[in-house]
C-alpha cells in the first residue's frame, strides 16, 4: 500500500474524480499554472489542460456562484478557497444562494468549496482560522473536517460525489506532516459517520481534524498509566453522527470534547446538548470541553501555543475527570 | 506545454516592461485622452437630476431638468416582426393586469406579506427576456415577474406564491418571484441580496461551455443593487472568462427611497461597462423595441462566445419599494413625466399605429388576457395551504430525489499524456 501525505491523499482523491467523471472541474485562486498556494492542484493543469482547471479573479463571491452556477447545469465544481479564513468573503453567495437552493426551488447544488484551515503553523488571524461552525448553522450544507490520510481522501471523493453543497475544511498543519498507508484502489469514505480512532474503555475524547492527533498522543501517554482513552473522530460536523457521540458515552460515561475551534458556539456545545438528549442517564461526570481560547487566532508562536489545546491539557482533564 | 507557456509569459512580461518604459521616455510631458464608445438605441435622453434637499431640519428630494419634453416616438425594430411584437405587447399587458390581480387580492388579505411591482418597467421585463432561446437562461430580480411569465411560468404561479400556497413553485417555502426551474424553462432563482445572481448565471454559462456549448445567460441589476461588491465580482468574472452574460442595469431612479444620483457618479450607469472591458449600451427602458433589440444583439454576441454585454435600461419605478410603500418621497413631477412614457400605452399605440393590431383586436386580446387571469386567480385562491410539516422536508438533496447529468450533453475533456507525478516539494505558504 503506497504511503501518502493528508495532502497528497486529497490531490489523488481530486484527481481521480476528475478521471472518473467529466462533469468534475476546479475553480480557484492561483491553481493552474502554480498549481495552488498549498499544491493540491499541482499538475493538473497539464493533465486536465486550463478548461477544467480554471484561475479566477481574486473574488470569493464570484468562484462560488460561477461554482454554483455551473452545478445548475448537471457540472461538479470543486472550489479552492486558498485559505479557509477567506471564505467570509463569500458567505452571502454559501449559506443564502447555495444553501437554501434545494430547500427552496428543488435545485440540487453537488459542488465543493475546499480549502485549507487551522492553525499551529503560527500564520495570524487570517491564515489560522477554524471557521467550520458558522457553516454548520447553515442547513443544506455539509462540513467535513478530515484528521487522516485515508479519510481526506475517501472523504473528498464522496463530497465530490455528494449531491449537495459541501464545505471540505482541510487542515494546513496536517498537510505534510500526517503521512500513512493509503489504499491505491477506489474508495470513500461516506459522510456523516464517525470513526474509533482509537478503543478505550475509561474515558472519551470526541474530536476532528488535528486535534485527532493531539487527542492520540495524550492517549499514549495516559495508557501508560493504565487509563485507556477511546478516541472518536468525527470526520464531519454536518451531518453529524449522534449515534456515535452516544455510543461512546454509553461505553466509557466520562466525556472530554475538544476542538481547535474557539470555545464559545464550537461544536462542543451541540455535542453536549446530544448527549444530554440520547444518554444522560449514562453520564458519570460532567462533560468536559477543551478548546481554544475565545479570541481571534495570535500570531506569535508562544501566543498561539497559549491558544491552541494541548496535550497537557487532556492529560489534566482527564486525570480529574477519572477522579471524578 | 505549460512550461512553454511559462517560458512565454516570462518573456511578455520583460516585452512589456520595456515597452513602458520606452512610451514614457519618448514623450514624457504628453498626455492622450482615450475615448470610448457607448451604444445608445434611445431617441430622447431626458436630462434631469434629484437632488437632497436640506433646509432647516426638512430633508427631501428635489428634481431639477426638462420634465416637459414630448414623449418620442417608439423606435422601430430592427428584428421584431408583427406577430413578436404582439406577443411581447401580450406578455407585457399579461405583466401589468397580474399584478393588478395581485394588488387586488393583497387588499383582500389574501397574500401572505407585501407584494413588488415592475410598474413602468413591464417592456424591459418581457422584451428583455423574449430574446432568450429555450436553451439560454434567466435569473429575474423581484420586479421581473414579466420575465418569469416570458419564460414558461404562468401567471397562477406567481399568484400562489405570493398567497404561500402548497402548490406555488417553492410549496410555501418561499415568496414572489423568488422561483426557478432547472429542467426545463432555465431560470435561476433569486435570492433576496443584490448581485448574487449575476456570477450565477456567469456559472451557468461555464457550466454550458464546459459541455461545448455557448448560451445567452440574462439577469438584472438596479440601480441601486449595482453599488454592491457581488456585481463587479460577478461581471469581472464573466468578462475575463469571456461568458455569455447579458446584464440589464435596470435603472429605475430609486433603490427603495434612495435616489440614483446617492448611489454613483456616474452620468449613466453603461459607462461602468468601459472599465470591465465589456460592450455597454443604453436604452429607452420603456420602449419594447429598443430593449428586445440592445437583448437580441446582446444574446447573439453571448452565443457566438464573444463575452458579456452590459445594457442600462433607463425608466422610473412608478410605484414604491413594495406594496406598504406610498413613494411619498418621490417628487411628483417626476411620476408625471414618466407616466407619459408608460410602456403599454406607448406599445399599444405603436402597435395600433402600424396597424399591426385594430383597435378591436386589442380590445379582443385584452379581454383574453384578463380571462386568464381570472381563471389563474380563482385556482390559485382556491388551492390549499401547505401542511405545517411540509416546513423542514427537503433541506438536502438525496440521492433519489434528483439524477443530475450535464445539461447540454458530455463535458468536453482533454487529457494530456501526463500522468500524476508526486507534487514538487517546493517552498509552500505557511507549511
Amino acid at each position: 500500500m503506497p504511503q501518502l501525505t493528508y495532502l497528497e491523499a486529497i490531490r489523488q482523491g481530486i484527481w481521480e474524480e476528475m478521471e472518473r467523471d467529466p462533469a468534475v472541474f476546479c475553480i480557484g485562486e492561483d491553481i493552474g499554472i502554480y498549481g495552488g498556494a498549498f499544491k493540491v492542484t499541482d499538475g493538473f493543469l497539464d493533465r486536465f489542460g486550463a478548461e477544467r482547471v480554471i484561475d479566477t479573479p481574486i473574488a470569493e463571491s464570484a468562484i462560488v456562484g460561477a461554482a454554483f452556477g455551473a452545478s445548475l447545469t448537471g457540472m461538479r465544481p470543486v472550489a479552492e478557497f486558498q485559505f479557509m479564513d477567506f471564505i467570509g468573503c463569500a458567505f452571502n453567495q454559501i449559506v443564502n444562494m447555495v444553501a437554501k437552493a434545494h430547500y427552496r426551488w428543488g435545485a440540487p447544488a453537488p459542488l465543493v468549496i475546499r480549502g485549507p484551515s487551522g492553525g499551529n503553523v503560527h500564520g495570524g488571524p487570517f491564515h489560522s482560522q477554524n471557521p467550520e461552525m458558522w457553516f454548520v448553522h447553515a442547513p443544506g450544507l455539509k462540513v467535513v473536517c478530515p484528521a487522516s490520510a485515508y479519510d481526506a481522501k475517501g472523504l473528498i471523493k464522496a463530497a465530490i460525489r455528494d449531491n449537495n453543497p459541501v464545505i471540505f475544511f482541510e487542515h494546513k498543519y496536517l498537510y505534510r506532516r500526517v503521512k500513512e498507508d493509503v489504499p491505491a484502489e477506489d474508495y470513500v469514505v461516506p459522510l456523516g459517520k464517525a470513526r474509533i480512532a482509537r478503543e478505550g474503555r475509561d474515558l472519551s475524547v470526541i474530536t476532528y481534524a488535528a486535534m485527532v492527533h493531539v487527542a492520540l498522543e495524550a492517549a499514549e501517554i495516559l495508557a501508560q498509566e493504565g487509563t485507556e482513552l477511546e478516541v472518536v473522530d468525527l470526520r464531519t460536523l454536518s451531518p453529524l453522527d449522534r449515534e456515535a457521540i452516544a455510543q461512546t458515552v454509553r461505553k466509557t460515561n466520562k466525556v472530554i470534547l475538544l476542538h481547535e475551534d474557539v470555545r464559545t458556539g464550537g461544536i462542543a456545545g451541540e455535542i453536549a446538548a446530544i448527549i444530554n438528549e440520547e444518554a444522560f442517564d449514562d453520564l458519570d461526570g460532567p462533560i468536559v470541553r477543551i478548546t481554544a481560547q475565545d479570541s481571534p487566532v495570535p500570531f506569535s508562536p508562544p501566543q498561539e501555543e497559549y491558544f491552541l489545546p494541548k496535550v497537557s491539557d487532556i492529560v489534566r482533564e482527564a486525570h480529574l475527570l477519572k477522579a471524578y | 506545454m505549460v512550461k512553454k507557456k511559462k517560458a512565454v509569459s516570462k518573456t511578455s512580461v520583460r516585452h512589456s516592461s520595456n515597452g513602458r518604459g520606452q512610451r514614457a521616455s519618448q514623450s514624457p510631458t504628453a498626455s492622450t485622452q482615450r475615448a470610448y464608445a457607448i451604444l445608445d438605441y434611445r431617441l430622447e435622453k431626458p436630462s434631469f437630476s434629484i437632488r437632497q434637499i436640506r433646509e432647516g431640519e426638512e430633508v427631501r428630494y428635489e428634481v431639477t431638468g426638462d420634465l416637459n419634453a414630448p414623449v418620442p416616438p417608439i423606435r422601430e425594430s430592427k428584428y421584431l416582426d408583427k406577430k413578436q411584437s404582439l406577443e411581447i405587447y401580450r406578455w407585457m399587458l399579461l405583466n401589468r393586469k397580474m399584478e393588478t390581480a395581485l394588488e387586488n387580492l393583497y387588499k383582500q388579505g389574501k397574500v401572505v406579506g407585501g407584494v413588488y411591482f415592475g410598474l413602468g418597467q413591464e417592456a424591459c421585463s418581457c422584451a428583455s427576456a423574449y430574446a432568450l432561446h429555450a436553451d439560454d437562461w434567466l435569473g429575474p430580480m423581484i420586479r421581473n415577474q414579466g420575465s418569469l411569465l416570458v419564460r414558461g411560468f404562468s401567471a397562477r404561479d406567481i399568484m400562489m406564491q405570493y398567497m404561500a400556497k402548497a402548490g406555488s413553485p417553492t410549496k410555501g417555502r418561499d415568496a414572489s418571484s423568488h422561483f426557478g426551474d432547472i429542467a426545463k424553462r432555465n431560470v435561476v432563482a433569486p435570492i433576496s441580496t443584490l448581485g448574487d445572481l449575476i456570477p450565477v448565471l456567469a456559472g451557468v454559462a461555464l457550466g454550458a461551455r464546459l459541455q461545448g456549448r455557448n448560451i445567452a445567460v440574462m439577469t438584472y441589476i438596479g440601480d441601486g443593487g449595482q453599488s454592491t461588491g457581488v456585481t463587479y465580482e460577478g461581471l469581472n468574472f464573466a468578462a475575463v472568462q469571456d461568458l455569455g452574460l447579458v446584464l440589464f442595469v435596470e435603472n429605475n431612479l430609486w433603490g427603495y427611497s434612495t435616489p440614483s444620483d446617492m448611489q454613483f457618479r456616474v452620468k449613466d450607469l453603461a459607462e461602468r461597462a468601459i472599465a470591465y472591458g465589456i460592450p455597454g449600451v443604453i436604452v429607452d427602458g420603456t420602449d419594447a423595441c429598443q430593449v428586445f433589440d440592445a437583448a437580441h444583439e446582446a444574446c447573439e454576441r453571448a452565443r457566438r462566445g464573444e463575452g458579456p454585454t452590459l445594457i442600462e435600461a433607463k425608466m422610473m419605478r412608478m410605484k414604491g419599494h413594495a406594496i406598504h410603500d406610498a413613494a411619498e418621497y418621490v417628487p411628483k413631477p417626476l411620476f408625471e413625466y414618466w407616466r407619459k412614457r408608460d410602456p403599454i400605452a406607448r406599445f399599444e399605440n405603436y402597435l395600433l399605429g402600424r396597424k399591426w393590431m385594430t383597435a378591436q383586436e386589442n380590445e379582443n386580446l385584452i379581454a383574453d388576457v384578463e380571462r386568464e387571469l381570472e381563471a389563474d386567480r380563482d385556482y390559485a385562491v382556491a388551492s390549499p395551504m401547505p401542511v405545517p410539516e411540509s416546513a423542514t422536508g427537503g433541506v438536502y438533496c438525496d440521492s433519489s430525489c434528483h439524477e443530475i447529468r450535464p445539461k447540454y450533453g458530455a463535458p468536453r475533456v482533454r487529457t494530456t499524456k501526463s500522468g500524476m507525478a508526486m507534487p514538487k516539494e517546493t517552498a509552500v505558504h505557511l507549511n
